[in-house]
């Protein structure tokens, strides 16, 4: 179908298109699901289409269709030129997209082990050995009855074209295991979350060791709900595990840098921001915290090398030394802004136009070890793992509830303690830390956002931070 | 090959190849979506796309497939991995064969509306109208989409199954922005442009905007809360998810090991209605061939059912409710009865609390026991005595689903249907009364 993207970036031309782009974005991915050691099913999803984008006279149209067949493609190209001239009436300041270097290439990431080259057989019985290790009551010292296990590989192959002569192809194949845990016991409950993720082939299944890690996560909800203990209220030093670090850094520093978001385009889905674009150079965290976010971060889980408009990929700095310094845009709000592009146009298929988006957003580390970070509080709680997460559509307000949790007491870590609560703004939750740990780890998720929705891969990392003089209370 | 043609040779392929059973559904669909900002349209979309999922069962084997290559080949090449796939899988533990039909199936008046596929320019004109009618009611900035989708499927099933059927829906989000962080959203959407009103979705977001304006920061607290629609739908959105028995079974649904009990106040009754008149999620047939129907999830407070396919149905020992997805039961149209009351006595009933109109970021920190919290936004005003007398910003709803649920004290004798950006369960729409429920609890942010 390469041909009719091709097509179609000349006809939309022809019609009168100022600009136009072509992708043909194919995603072939095969999902085994084990329900409470249950081969619930296994099966697989192999879409392929192409996404036209125009803009006309300054009014943007995306159109998508599935089939090889030149009248369709027509048809739909004369559709999005039609509706881009008629919405332009609807508009104050016609869209504009901002100069980028053109590019011709050709990328793709090569796995070691491609996953057609591990039987089926051995998946599933991967699946079943960890479904095994995390409901014995022998290996794990609870009662885990609940349990949904999913392993998710994937090839995304793209084929971009547009008006300005830039053609870009690139293959990615992506592999990421889903667990949800519910541990039981007299009546109470402890649920967690696992996912890992990378753009690999089945090496990095190998490396992640999901049966000993699994068993771990198991065992400590187990412990949780035997020796937990209730959680400190009121003023307290905290430390925040790499996860729920991570966590923030994307949902609390990522989201509302969104340039989209920042100029008001996401208003009715997503939301805003708190962050508006006259605050370049503000100072609103800690000299301690510097956020990034970078798609070329090898074998991450939201890896790539050229956005889907064709820009090169490079490290963006959201946050320098507690400093708002830069937001991430796609050539639309880079044009509005007056700057260019940094590559944060993505999609998540072919019938999804690009919007902004994050790829790998993290908290670069610090210069202490962790037991450095521990030996600074008198009387806290350290925060390993979280457990639910919500944060308001401004991404000013946010709450999270711990879920492997130690208190600290007299410099040293002590019992667990459940369900600590922490409600907090972005501002200050990045004013309270003083200290980061040399540690750096990633945790795997689909990001949401658009309409309608796009997940997305991504990646959020982090050090172990600590933070000053916060409030641990909430209800429920 | 043509739409209609694909499901039967799926089937047919399928058996060939050496499956107990397949099923087969065949969709076009066009859908075609106007996003707007700032009072201006950002973006206009159109979606053409024909695809076919399938269902193969062999030896106990269950397995599933997408593709959107329907070529002979594409769909020969793709059975025959299937074929193999189940060769290697394990035996399902739970295996349900198909539900044997034939069946006779509802019509449901008004599935199908051909002024919705021809929209074309005229949405930018419903746009239009949305956003001055926002403006003219107060609002400053209004933002939104207009989403009209044409969809024709064809289901095909070795239990001689023959279905097909052609629906328009059609929905417009209006969310308004006032002054700072101010903002209100109205809702319009149906299965034809018969009650669609942008003007009125418009309306409501301006004039919630507008009474925004001054916002004061709220207090933690428990309050006697009304829900609005918007925010009520978000949550019962929830419960026609947790009512599916694939999560009840999970483990992860507050749901769960409760059928029969009590879980809610005397007057709440909860359907899910997959032949609802304007139901965005109507159809006369599951997945599975089943012919729908109402299902009743709650009754006097009483948790009833829950939603079943043939996979879940028979692990129940109960009969398929006809909410087959192949792997997930899942909600069509779920609909929360009516009460008595009109909004202005519901209002009289709240002598010191709230009026929240939507709820964003529903996470819950306990599936199992139904803890959650939600950020409160687009109209949130303190009431006073009956009457509303100040909007509130910063509030954090911070409660246990099951609990409001049971607290529920009455409800407003007017429901709507909505669908929304935030119903993150996949119901397709809630048609819900605005809803009063005591003591419920809200947090501020401490620092």
């Amino acid at each position: 179908m390469r041909e009719l993207a091709d097509f179609a970036v000349h006809y939309a031309r022809e019609l009168g298109a100022d600009y136009a782009e072509a992708r043909l974005h194919s995603d072939l991915g095969n999902v085994y699901l084990m329900k409470n050691g249950n081969p619930e099913v296994a099966g697989f999803r192999r879409e392929q289409g192409v996404g036209i984008r125009v803009l006309v006279n300054g009014g943007l149209s995306f159109a998508s269709f599935n089939r090889p067949d030149k009248n369709l493609a027509e048809e739909r190209v004369k559709e999005a030129v039609r509706m881009a001239k008629a919405s332009v009436r609807v508009m104050r300041k016609p869209i504009s997209l901002s100069h980028e270097k053109v590019v011709e290439e050709k990328w793709e990431v090569r796995p070691r082990t491609p996953f057609q080259e591990v039987s089926m057989r051995e998946k599933i019985e991967l699946l079943s050995d960890i479904d095994k290790a995390v409901s014995s009551p022998d290996e794990v010292e609870a009662s885990v009855p609940s349990r949904i296990l999913q392993l998710i590989e994937s090839t995304t192959e793209k084929y971009f074209v547009n008006s300005e002569g830039a053609t870009i192809i690139s293959k990615v194949p992506r592999i990421s295991f889903i667990g949800f845990l519910a541990a039981h016991e007299k009546g109470e409950t402890e649920q967690d979350y696992i996912q890992k993720g990378e753009s690999r082939g089945w090496e990095a299944v190998e490396e992640w060791k999901l049966i000993d890690h699994a068993k771990e996560r198991a065992k400590t909800l187990g412990k949780i709900l035997k020796t937990g203990r209730k959680a400190p209220k009121g003023k307290i030093d905290l430390i925040l595990g790499n996860q729920i670090a991570g966590l923030m850094a994307h949902e609390s520093t990522g989201h509302p840098y969104e340039a989209d978001r920042i100029f008001g385009r996401e208003a009715a889905q997503a939301g805003e921001s708190f962050i508006t674009k006259e605050m370049i150079g503000k100072k609103i965290g800690s000299e301690e915290v510097t956020v990034v976010d970078d798609p070329t971060v090898k074998n991450s889980y939201g890896y790539y090398l050229y956005d889907d408009e064709g820009t090169p990929a490079r490290r963006r700095f959201l946050m320098k030394e507690g400093i708002v310094n830069e937001f991430l845009h796609n050539r639309e709000t880079a044009a509005q802004m007056g700057v260019s592009s940094n590559a944060a146009a993505r999609s998540s298929g072919f019938n999804r136009e690009p919007i902004v988006r994050m790829a790998n957003t993290f908290i670069l580390p610090g210069d202490h070890v962790f037991d450095e970070l521990v030996e600074g509080i008198r009387f806290g709680v350290y925060i390993k793992t979280f457990g639910e997460w919500s944060i308001d559509d401004r991404r000013y307000s946010m709450r999270f509830v711990g879920r492997e949790c130690y208190l600290i007491e007299n410099r040293e870590l002590k019992g667990m303690v459940r369900h600590p609560i922490l409600e907090i703004t972005t501002p200050g939750f990045c004013s309270s830390i003083d200290a980061l740990d040399k540690s750096l780890v990633f945790e795997a998720a689909y990001c949401g956002k658009g309409d309608p929705d796009q997940a997305i891969p991504v990646w959020h990392g982090a050090p172990n931070v600590r933070v000053r003089g916060v409030h641990l209370g909430g209800i429920v | 090959m043509e739409l209609e043609e694909i499901s039967p040779f799926i089937v047919d392929g399928g058996l060939r190849l050496g499956a107990d059973e397949v099923a087969a559904m065949a969709i076009h669909n066009t859908s075609r979506q106007v996003r707007f900002a700032n009072n201006e349209v950002t973006v206009t979309e159109t979606w053409d796309e024909v695809r076919a999922g399938m269902l193969l069962k062999k030896d106990q084997r269950v397995l599933t497939a997408s593709i959107s290559e329907l070529s002979t080949e594409g769909i020969q090449k793709a059975l025959k991995d299937l074929v193999g796939m189940a060769d290697l899988m394990a035996a399902h533990k739970n295996y349900a064969p198909l539900p044997q039909g034939p069946f006779r199936y509802q019509t449901i008046q008004g599935l199908y509306d051909d002024r919705i596929p021809k929209l074309q320019e005229k949405s930018v004109d419903y746009v239009e109208s949305a956003i001055n009618s926002a403006l003219d009611s107060g609002g400053k900035r209004a933002a939104g989409t207009l989403l009209a989708t044409d969809s024709e499927s064809f289901l095909t099933t070795s239990g001689n199954v023959q279905a097909n059927g052609k629906k328009t829906t059609i929905n417009m989000v209006v969310r308004c922005l006032s002054n700072g962080e101010s903002s209100g959203m109205g809702v319009t959407c149906g299965t034809t442009l018969g009650d669609f009103d942008p003007e009125e979705a418009g309306r409501e977001a301006g004039r919630l905007a507008k009474m925004s304006e001054r916002l004061k920061p709220g207090r933690s607290g428990s309050y006697d809360v009304i829900l609005g629609r918007i925010a009520s739908a978000g949550l019962f959105d929830i419960i026609g998810g947790m009512s599916s028995a694939f999560y009840v079974d999970s483990g992860f649904s507050c749901l769960a090991g409760k059928l029969g009990e009590k879980i809610g106040c005397d007057e709440i009754v909860v359907y899910d209605d997959a032949t609802a008149t304007e139901g965005l999620g109507s159809t006369p047939f599951d997945d599975e061939g089943c012919p729908t129907g109402r299902t009743t999830i709650i009754e006097d407070g009483i948790l009833r059912s829950y939603l079943h396919n043939s996979f879940t149905a028979r692990k129940h020992q109960t009969k398929s409710t006809a909410n087959a997805g192949w792997i997930n039961p899942r909600a069509s149209n779920i609909i929360v009865k009516e009460g008595r009351l009109s909004e202005d006595e519901l209002f009289k009933g709240v002598k010191d609390g709230l009026y929240v109109h939507n709820l964003t970021y529903i996470r819950f920190q306990d599936y199992r026991k139904g803890d959650f919290s939600a950020s409160t936004r687009d109209g949130v005003f303190r009431i006073e005595d009956g009457e509303i007398t100040e909007a509130v910003k910063g509030l954090r709803l911070s409660d246990n689903l099951i609990r409001m649920l049971r607290d529920i004290t009455s409800l407003s004798k007017e429901a709507k249907q909505i669908s929304h950006w935030w119903m993150g369960f996949g119901t397709p729409s809630v048609k819900t009364p605005l809803i009063h429920v005591k003591n419920v609890g809200f947090t501020v942010p401490t620092k």
